[in-house]
């Protein structure tokens, strides 16, 4: 079989300009689109944005110490003296002063812009669309806060979070606030406690609460295209692979394999394996290249890229068995012209519904959902899911899936085979 | 050795072969002659097993080989009449390749690569590009490709066609040293009579999609013994003169061209006189006459109606 994948991959190393293209083009448009979507998508690097905050401010924090202290008392047995002491020492924190400093800070001063309202006049705002979302602080939370950093219960009061609709600006703005929320936690961590042996202090376990739907998690441009570019290319390739196929039934070199004896499926298999070994190349490539020149993943571990690896072997594998199915199809069919535009309909469907050419988060919900079940559209769930969070268990089920289409794919490429040319 | 009984091919109720009937002994060679659609691709493609009988059988050594080509195909070479080559391969990687779907490797393969690009005269050239090569030396490599697996019988299907002097003086030359130093058994197509006339023992002429003739040259030239070929030059032609010729009697066919005329006649049937006496009728001077002996070519104007190459 070795002489049928080192004849493919020299008649497509021969074709050097459409080789260097596939290989290209992708490069290209990924550093085009990254700077044309960067506003489009959550990109938080992106200092064009202006974003505007209401802060609804329901907590007393003239009473706080007050309450902080009573409740230490009466919830975790602190003697009454132990109780001023820790709650002295813990009040210098003032989580809403911070929080008002936070939002003031040079950084994120530059495109949150903050007003302080009551909650119907922020509502009333967002509704007029003047406000992109509203943070609520609750009755008593800087009391929850500073005693479930004590004594490391669930804080009772927790920020809140309303957002009108379930835009990217307010996936930008969720993410300001859980930076904020991270740099408290480092604060409290910080803080030492005074006056107090057996009191230590714990990182409050809450967080943002948001109020409507959860914000999905969101790839940058750059993430996102390093790999759906690349497989897009890959499934153009399994038409390319397709259509050489028919070239070669043009230029009759088929004829001379059937008469050759060759077990049938070597040809079906040098094409299989060259394929894979082609898209494999250029995912590869693809992802390197637009990693180096775009900083796509930076400080992302050895096995984080490792899973990347498996990523790219799972989506080459399904191109592979892609350019099986139609080069059955090609050897099968009369018109080798309709079969290969046929090749390049079907690539192109794929492509978009699976996200290769605009993102798949703007497409209707239905139709990403049918782009779930495209090869290059199940990769990208993959994908998506190894950069958030580095799980093997939590792609193990869709990849296995994909090996599932790649089998799939093949079976279909061996049964739609012709047995040894039409003269049997 | 192979032989065809009653092969028939039918393309849609189009009748492309009918009932041909033949067969190659070991170590003969053998030419198959027909104007354009005769059917010899078709009837070729069938003894290559590329191609499905509508009806009839090929056999091998007495053995039916429709489904199960394997034994065929082991001792069969087949030169197709379109160039069956990777364009964008060199020379050398398409001979590798297409010996190695014989399962020829290593030293073997290289020397048989290098013997068969002896053969066909590109040894020089084998490290260029097919695409990049002429008409002529892209069909001696496609005779190269069928000779790797050392075949027992050699199909080629108008190997010629097209291409300069030399390189068809090459081939030809190629064909007569396969078959008589290495024994190969040989099926020549040609649309070229002087082509097959040179290299072949036995000759099958198709028209139509049936053999309406076969034998050896002395065989065929006998069809044609009771008949002359005469060729007559005149100072004009005139439509009326020409239709009172072909009514003559013992005239099979005339022809005209130009300013000459071809007639077969019957021997002995009083040509030149009744030729005489027409040509004062109708005002034409004869300028030249001669009789020919009779060539293949005019076998099978005779037969067809039409020469080789219409
Ligand atoms: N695949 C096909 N489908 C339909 N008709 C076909 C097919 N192949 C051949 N024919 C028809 O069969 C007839 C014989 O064709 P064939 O190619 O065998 O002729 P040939 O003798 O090889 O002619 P040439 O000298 O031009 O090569 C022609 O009328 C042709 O149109
Ligand atoms: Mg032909």
């Amino acid at each position: 079989m070795s002489h049928f994948i080192k004849k493919d991959l020299l008649i497509f190393w021969r074709d050097r300009k459409e080789t260097l293209i596939a290989l290209l083009l992708p490069i290209l448009l990924i550093i085009v689109l990254n700077f044309a979507l960067s506003g489009v998508m959550s990109d938080d690097e992106d200092n064009q944005l202006d974003l505007h905050l209401g802060i609804v401010n329901q907590d007393d924090q003239e009473v706080a110490m007050t309450v902080l202290q009573e409740k230490l008392v009466n919830e975790a047995s602190f003697t009454e003296a132990n109780a001023l002491a820790v709650s002295e020492s813990m009040y210098a924190l003032q989580p809403v002063d911070q929080l008002f400093a936070y939002f003031n800070s040079e950084e994120i001063k530059d495109f949150v812009t903050v007003q302080k309202l009551d909650e119907d006049e922020a509502n009333q705002r967002v509704e007029d669309g003047e406000l992109d979302g509203i943070l609520v602080i609750p009755e008593g939370y800087t009391a929850e806060t500073l005693y479930s950093s004590i004594t490391g219960e669930a804080p009772a009061a927790q920020l809140r979070y309303k957002l009108e609709n379930n835009t990217n600006e307010n996936n930008i703005l969720f993410n300001v606030i859980d930076g904020f929320i991270d740099q408290l936690n480092y604060q409290f961590a910080l803080s030492k406690v005074e006056g107090s042996e057996n009191a230590i202090v714990h990182a409050p376990q809450g967080g943002v609460e948001t109020v409507e739907t959860h914000t999905p998690f969101t790839l940058t441009v750059a993430q996102y295209y390093a790999v759906t570019m690349g497989a897009l290319f890959a499934l153009f390739l399994a038409a390319t692979v397709a259509i050489k196929t028919g070239e070669e039934i043009r230029q009759q070199v088929v004829n001379r394999i059937y008469i050759s004896n060759a077990h049938p499926t070597q040809f079906l298999m040098g094409k299989m394996v060259s394929t894979f070994c082609l898209a494999w190349v250029q995912l590869l490539f693809v992802l390197l290249t637009s990693n180096f020149l775009l900083d796509v993943f930076p400080d992302r571990s050895a096995s984080f890229w490792a899973g990347l690896m498996i990523i790219i072997t799972l989506i080459a594998l399904s191109i592979a068995g892609l350019s099986a199915a139609f080069t059955s199809l090609s050897l099968r069919v009369k018109n080798i012209d309709a079969a290969n535009g046929l090749f390049m309909f079907v690539v192109i469907i794929l492509g978009a519904i699976g996200g290769g050419f605009v993102p798949v988060y703007i497409l209707p919900n239905w139709l990403q959902q049918i782009g779930e079940w495209t090869p290059n559209g199940l990769a990208l769930v993959i994908y998506t899911d190894w950069v958030q969070n580095e799980t093997v268990s939590s792609i193990l089920l869709s990849s296995l899936l994909l090996v599932g289409f790649f089998l799939l794919l093949v079976v279909i490429g061996i049964l739609l085979y012709p047995k040894r040319g039409n003269a049997k | 050795m192979l032989e065809t009984v009653d092969l028939s091919k039918s393309f849609k109720g189009n009748k492309a072969v009918q009932n041909v009937n033949l067969y190659l002994d070991q170590g003969e060679s053998v030419g198959l002659l027909g104007p354009n659609g005769a059917g010899k691709s078709t009837t070729i493609s069938m003894m290559s097993t590329l191609l499905k009988p509508t009806s009839g059988e090929i056999k091998l050594n007495g053995a039916n080989t429709l489904g199960k080509p394997d034994e065929l195909r082991k001792v069969l070479g087949v030169v197709p009449q379109e160039i069956a080559l990777y364009q964008e391969l060199s020379a050398y990687e398409n001979l590798r390749f297409f010996g190695s779907i014989y399962n020829l490797k290593g030293q073997k393969l290289e020397k048989r690569i290098q013997d068969a690009l002896e053969m066909v005269g590109l040894k020089d050239r084998q490290k260029g590009i097919v695409k990049t090569f002429s008409g002529g030396m892209k069909r001696r490599i496609n005779i190269a490709a069928a000779l790797l697996h050392e075949p027992e019988i050699l199909i080629l299907d108008e190997p010629t066609v097209g291409i300069d002097p030399q390189s068809r003086n090459h081939i030809l030359e190629t064909v007569k040293n396969l078959n008589k130093e290495k024994g190969t058994t040989i099926l020549y197509t040609s649309h070229y009579m002087e082509e097959v006339e040179q290299l072949c023992d036995r000759l099958y002429i198709m028209d139509h999609g049936a053999v309406i003739a076969a034998g050896t040259k002395l065989e065929l030239l006998s069809i044609l013994s009771s008949e002359d070929t005469n060729k007559v030059e005149l100072n004009h032609l005139d439509e009326s003169f020409i239709q009172e010729v072909k009514d003559m009697e013992g005239i099979s066919k005339v022809e005209a061209s130009n300013l000459q005329l071809k007639i077969i006649a019957k021997k002995g049937s009083n040509l030149i006189s009744n030729l005489v006496h027409l040509a004062e009728k109708h005002h034409v001077q004869i300028v030249n006459f001669h009789t020919e002996t009779p060539s293949l070519e005019d076998v099978f104007l005779h037969l067809t109606g039409r020469t080789l190459r219409d």
